[in-house]
């Protein structure tokens, strides 16, 4: 059955999409559509005019700062793929392989999946742990936000009316080999779900192996993704001891408020995310 | 509702739709192109029995807006083989008895189709990848032999 | 010339699936025809209420509205339901469950039709209702009908129960609670009714087309003669269809006589979910008792069936669960109680197994807990105890014929397990692995109290070339019965199976067969055919005779021929021999018929024949469970089946995959997630099937030594492939982690609930959750 839509801009550059925008800020932005096409036909969502961006040129992954721009129409499919996108982001690159499926991976895009902000969107906790930046651009100008200010909650962003996202900056991670990273998602079934809880880390070791700097994020157990930060407070300058990953267990269960949702209960995403971290912190030890 | 042009080459042919501007390519392709082994299973990308390749690649073309495919090549399962001969994953389902029901079919081969010409031979990636493509009767098994036994290029075996 | 190798037992091409496989079948929703309406049906969303009135002016001003018609617009009856007269097609006074149907609407297009049958206004006066099946028994339950909540009782009851209890040194005692299921179907309802002055066609993804065609004779008030239902190619069924699409048929048919067109009812997914039938959930409390030496002494089970709102086929899914529910043991004192309780839920329905799996999940979980308690291997427990090695007589007091596979089939899938080495890596974690077994005794095709159903039809017409035209009543929906009427007819032709062509079942074409449930497809098809060919041959024999220079008794006919029996050299093509019957105008079509053999048996204490023989099975299930997130892993299931004989290998393994595999999910991830009688998960999203990437690997182990009374000695597949993998998953999970857990499924919240205190983090959820950290305005 058809859409209840009554118009599809599709303009063919960035410029014309912020144009149109411009003229039209009823306008749904849409590229991959994976999630906005559901909720429309659920009525969950209503748009009478949707602005169609994937030919805009916003697919793209580039160099830039020493780091990876990657524009917001790029595909999951495109960044699992991208050697420039693992060498600064690995937890980034296991994300998009586990979004759905892989023909939702072929159309679902990075801008997208931030942009339905979905407390349980996959690419956010490695963003997150990345320290992304993220480009607007509106008729108004550029501006440009950490990725941890973008959420504000439950399928809720910082956009203003008639701002896109452009793109997304994922920093270089620094020369230090002792960087360590990842990412687990965890839902009732293996493949094709919406995690229940998500945890990327990176962790920056000193030579003795003690934490230097701990950067954690969760998804799914907060009205936004968010990072862990009194965990990451209480793990800088100490070794991933049982002790100290006990306490860091303790000390995430302030940073999330997991709710109880058809999904799963709230005490079950607690013990996940609990799990997550003392494994992420036990192979630290093992290398 | 206004309605919208789309051209793209569908099944090897170059073809132009004016089609409701809400219109999914799902609903274009069985109802404008009368193409109609691409089924509707749930209609939220979740089940994969509408899956087609854009562009090479595998999608759920029921979350796909007609729109989109301006200008792209789009096959569906009427398209896979050749003139008058099967896709080697084709043979291969029916000779290993990977088909019962046959609802899921038309998406599994595309998608599998998609695979081999990736390169992915690998059964646990296989598997992976094939996880947006639900089969209820089968239990994946012989769509696993039908993959394994399929070679690469359509007419190597 | 043709193949000269019989077609039995081999794995030709299945005839339909190269039309699958280039997507040519056209299923209901491919299938367009000039001047057709769409249609929609407006449910109810609330569980139980008095209805005070529907108004559909705003539906009918819906623009492109053809038809919206209520219970007041029905011509005739205004029942459906294949048993029990509680069902009404539209609601009158009262809705009893979510999904109730109020109105239906056809509009020319399916956006117009939903957009009316959502504009729909009824004013709905919710009324206590009852949503746990126990409850619902009891004294102050509110009434779903008037006729009272206890729709029905079945007892099994033998033996001398006291004196065995006394002598019993162990004594387990449980309740499960068992979910239902959805049968998830890839192809989700659908129908199209034609009308034509006074008759109308409907064609009808199904598996049931005379239960169709029952159903909407009664509604519109038409002779049987006047509505022809076609089977439509099936996307799967299940169970799911089997008396479930006379309701969206009534709808269709209904609105096609209203506005004299064509018109195509089409479920969308979350509808489908929501509102049509479930695998019934059970409650089954267990008192089980043993001697010391680890022989059964006797056996207590209780069961509670949650019907739903209606009953549906409540009652024959119980009379199955009831004579099922020891399993294939010898134990001297049986007592069984089962009872179907209405609740405002979704009502139950038929699902592969039909009450089977819900019990043998209970009683396989029971012979665990008693070889725990007794200290014995749960496999030699069962060994000690499985009917066949003593005796062979059920516990409804039958006697089996030998041989008696069950310990043949136990055998076979312990070895298979044990010497499996599933390679899959697993992702970090500290995972332990279990095993688990479960045997089952499955009794083919239906119960005794089915019998006045179970008969059969066929049609075979020689073609002038020697191919052959065969029609039967019994559908495919992807279980392998085209292939394996095919491969009958074939191999009692003496003809390659591409040259048989079974069409699709047509009820203008054989008389009522009943329905294609209880694994009897192959069975009843292939003995109706077999009939039909013998039919044939007493008018073919005489000719080929001739032409031979033999006796008719001596015609054998193999390898597209008529020969001589042993005279290899003397034959002459059947193509020749067609033709002669065409030149004499020699009647080539026959038909054939099946009916089973009559029994005994006693409804009111459940002993006797409840089933006319039985296929055993065992499946034994290697899992690795991550305990602290309670994730599982089926690495490897081992299958061993009572066959029979094999008609089509390739068929009868793909029933054994697929059963394993749906099994498994009903034992680990479909959750029907119900709140007040209501589906909260009614999608693919959170209603969770197995995947690719959940295949275990599957061994299959296919006996043959124990024949059926089938076509060459053909027991059921279609059931028996479902029904023991749950018990065994349960088993090897709780074998893993050490700890009984009585509830399906075994989700990982419930695994780790299970661990309780044993979690390591388990100390996170007693103590209070830390305050927020100050500087969280960022975060």
């Amino acid at each position: 059955m058809d859409l209840p839509v009554e118009h599809v801009l599709r303009p063919t550059s960035l410029d014309e999409a912020v144009e149109l925008l411009g003229k039209h800020p009823h306008a749904v932005p849409v590229a991959g559509g994976t999630d906005l096409v559901v909720q429309l036909r659920d009525g969950r969502r209503a748009a009478t005019v949707l602005l169609d961006l994937s030919a805009a040129g916003l697919a793209s992954i580039s160099a830039r700062n020493g780091g990876v721009e990657i524009g917001a129409a790029t595909t999951m499919d495109a960044i699992a793929r991208s050697s420039a996108v693992q060498e600064v982001s690995p937890a980034l690159v296991a994300a998009a392989r586990q979004v759905g499926a892989w023909p939702i991976q072929c159309r679902a895009t990075l801008g997208g999946n931030l942009a339905n902000a979905s407390p349980a969107a996959d690419t956010a906790p490695p963003l997150l742990v990345a320290e992304a930046l993220v480009h607007l651009v509106s008729a108004a100008g550029e501006r440009r936000l950490p990725v941890t200010e973008l959420f504000r909650g439950p399928g809720e962003t910082c956009l203003r009316p008639g701002e896109l996202i452009r793109s997304v900056e994922v920093p270089a991670r620094g020369s230090n080999g002792a960087v360590r990273e990842g990412f687990v998602k965890v839902g009732p079934r293996w493949e094709q779900i919406i995690s229940v809880a998500s945890l990327a880390h990176r962790v920056e070791l000193a030579a003795d192996g003690s934490i230097r700097q701990a950067r954690l994020a969760v998804g799914s157990v907060a009205p936004t993704p968010l990072r862990a930060r009194a965990a990451e407070r209480f793990l800088a300058g100490k070794r991933p001891t049982a002790a100290v990953r006990e306490e860091g267990a303790r000390r995430l269960q302030a940073d999330i408020s997991p709710i109880d949702d058809v999904r799963a209960p709230a005490w079950y995403r607690r013990l996940v995310t609990a799990v997550l971290l003392d494994r992420a912190l036990t192979e630290l030890i093992d290398e | 509702m206004s309605s919208t042009r789309v051209s793209f080459v569908l099944n090897g042919e170059q073809r132009t739709f004016e089609v409701p501007a809400g219109r999914r390519l799902l609903d274009l392709l069985r109802d404008d192109a009368g193409l109609t082994g691409t089924k509707e299973g749930c209609g939220a990308g979740e089940c994969g029995a509408c899956t087609v390749l854009l562009n090479d690649l595998p999608v759920p073309s029921c979350l796909v807006l007609a729109a989109s495919c301006e200008g792209g090549e789009v096959v569906t399962i009427e398209g896979l083989g050749g003139d008058r001969s099967l896709h080697p994953l084709q043979r291969t389902m029916v000779e290993h008895g990977g088909v019962q029901c046959g609802f899921c079919t038309p998406g599994v081969v595309i998608t599998g189709a998609a695979l081999l010409e990736h390169g992915v031979t690998d059964p646990l990636e296989q598997g992976r990848r094939l996880a947006g493509n639900l089969c209820r009767c089968t239990g994946y098994t012989k769509i696993f032999e039908a993959l394994k036994a399929a070679p690469r290029e359509p007419g190597d075996g | 010339m043709a193949d000269a190798r019989s077609p039995l037992g081999g794995s030709h091409p299945r005839p339909d699936a190269l039309a699958k496989v280039t997507g040519q079948t056209r299923y209901v929703g491919d299938i367009s025809l000039p001047g057709m309406l769409h249609a929609a049906i407006a449910t109810s969303a609330v569980p139980a209420a008095r209805v005070r009135g529907i108004d559909v002016t705003a539906a009918l001003a819906v623009p492109g509205v053809e038809a919206v018609m209520t219970e007041k617009d029905i011509p005739a009856e205004n029942l459906i339901g294949v048993i029990f007269p509680d069902q009404p097609l539209l609601v009158e006074d009262r809705v009893r469950m979510v999904g109730d149907r109020l109105a239906v609407v056809a509009a020319r297009s399916p956006e117009a039709a939903w957009r009316a049958a959502g504009a729909v206004v009824a004013r709905l006066e919710p009324v206590s209702g009852v949503h746990d099946p126990i409850a619902a028994l009891g004294p102050d339950a509110p009434l779903v009908h008037t006729s009272g909540n206890l729709v029905h009782t079945f007892r099994v009851e033998r033996g001398d129960f006291d004196r065995a209890a006394a002598r019993a040194e162990v004594v387990v005692e449980a309740e499960y609670r068992i979910g239902g299921q959805e049968h998830a179907y890839l192809e989700p309802q659908a129908c199209l009714a034609v009308p034509e002055a006074r008759r109308i066609t409907i064609l009808a993804s199904c598996q049931c087309p005379f239960y169709i065609q029952q159903g909407v004779a009664r509604v519109l008030g038409l002779p049987l003669s006047a509505v022809r239902v076609e089977q439509a190619p099936t996307g799967g069924a299940f169970g799911g269809k089997e008396d479930y699409p006379s309701e969206p048929a009534a709808c269709a048919a209904l609105l096609a006589w209203r506005t004299r067109r064509p018109v195509r009812l089409l479920y969308p997914r979350e509808l489908d979910l929501q509102v049509t039938s479930k695998r019934h959930r059970m409650e089954i409390r267990h008192r089980w008792g043993a001697d010391g030496a680890g022989r059964l002494r006797f056996a207590e089970v209780d069961v509670v069936v949650d019907a739903g709102a209606y009953a549906g086929l409540s009652t024959v899914v119980a009379e199955r669960a009831n004579a099922s529910a020891i399993g294939p043991y010898e134990v001297p004192a049986v007592r069984v109680r089962t009872r179907v309780a209405y609740t405002n839920n979704l009502f139950g329905g038929a699902f592969r197994g039909f009450g089977a799996p819900q019990v043998a999940w209970a009683h396989e979980a029971t012979i665990d807990k008693l070889a725990r308690e007794l200290g014995l291997d749960p496999i030699e427990l069962r060994r000690r105890n499985v009917l066949g090695e003593r005796r062979r007589i059920t516990s409804t007091g039958q006697r089996l014929p030998a041989p008696v596979l069950a310990r043949a089939c136990l055998e076979k899938a312990v070895e298979a397990s044990a010497s499996a080495r599933p390679s899959r890596p697993l992702p970090p974690g500290r995972w332990r692995r279990g095993t688990g077994t479960a045997l089952v005794l499955y009794g083919c095709n239906l119960h005794h109290g089915g019998q006045h159903l179970d008969r059969s039809s066929a049609v075979v017409i020689l073609q002038p070339d020697a191919s052959a035209i065969v029609r039967v009543g019994l559908t495919e929906m992807g279980q392998g019965n085209l292939v394996a009427a095919q491969t009958v007819a074939a191999e009692a032709l003496g003809i390659e199976p591409a040259k048989v062509e079974v069409w699709q079942p047509d009820t203008t074409t054989v008389a009522d067969s009943g329905p294609t449930v209880a694994s009897r497809g192959a069975h009843a098809s292939g003995l109706a055919i077999l009939d039909a060919v013998r039919r044939l041959r007493r008018r073919l024999d005489p000719v080929a005779a001739e032409m031979l220079g033999c006796e008719p008794a001596q015609v054998v006919l193999a390898s597209g021929a008529a020969g001589v029996a042993g005279e290899p050299a003397r034959a002459v093509t059947l193509e020749r021999v067609a033709a002669e019957m065409v030149r004499r105008r020699i009647e080539t079509i026959a038909t054939g018929w099946y009916r089973s053999r009559r029994r005994r048996f006693d409804p009111a204490t459940g002993l006797g024949s409840p089933y006319e023989f039985y296929a055993m099975a065992c499946h034994v299930a290697r899992v690795a469970v991550d305990p602290d997130l309670g994730l599982v892993r089926v690495e490897h299931v081992a299958a061993a089946h009572d066959v029979g004989r094999v008609l089509h290998r390739d068929a009868l393994q793909g029933q054994v995959q697929g059963g394993v595999v749906q099994a498994m999910g009903w034992a680990l991830t479909e959750e029907l997630k119900l709140s007040g009688g209501r589906l909260l998960n009614p999608g693919f999203t959170d209603y969770l099937i197995p995947t690719a990437d959940d295949t275990p690997e599957i061994s299959i182990a296919l006996l043959e030594d124990a024949p059926g009374s089938g076509p060459f000695g053909a027991k059921g597949i279609g059931e028996p492939s479902f029904i023991p993998t749950a018990a065994a998953i349960r088993n090897a999970v709780c074998d893993a982690i050490g700890i009984e857990i009585d509830r399906l499924p075994l989700t990982p919240p419930v695994i780790v609930e299970a661990l309780a205190a044993r979690h390591p983090f388990a100390f996170l959820l007693s103590q209070p959750v830390p305050r927020p950290a100050e500087d969280l305005g960022r975060r």
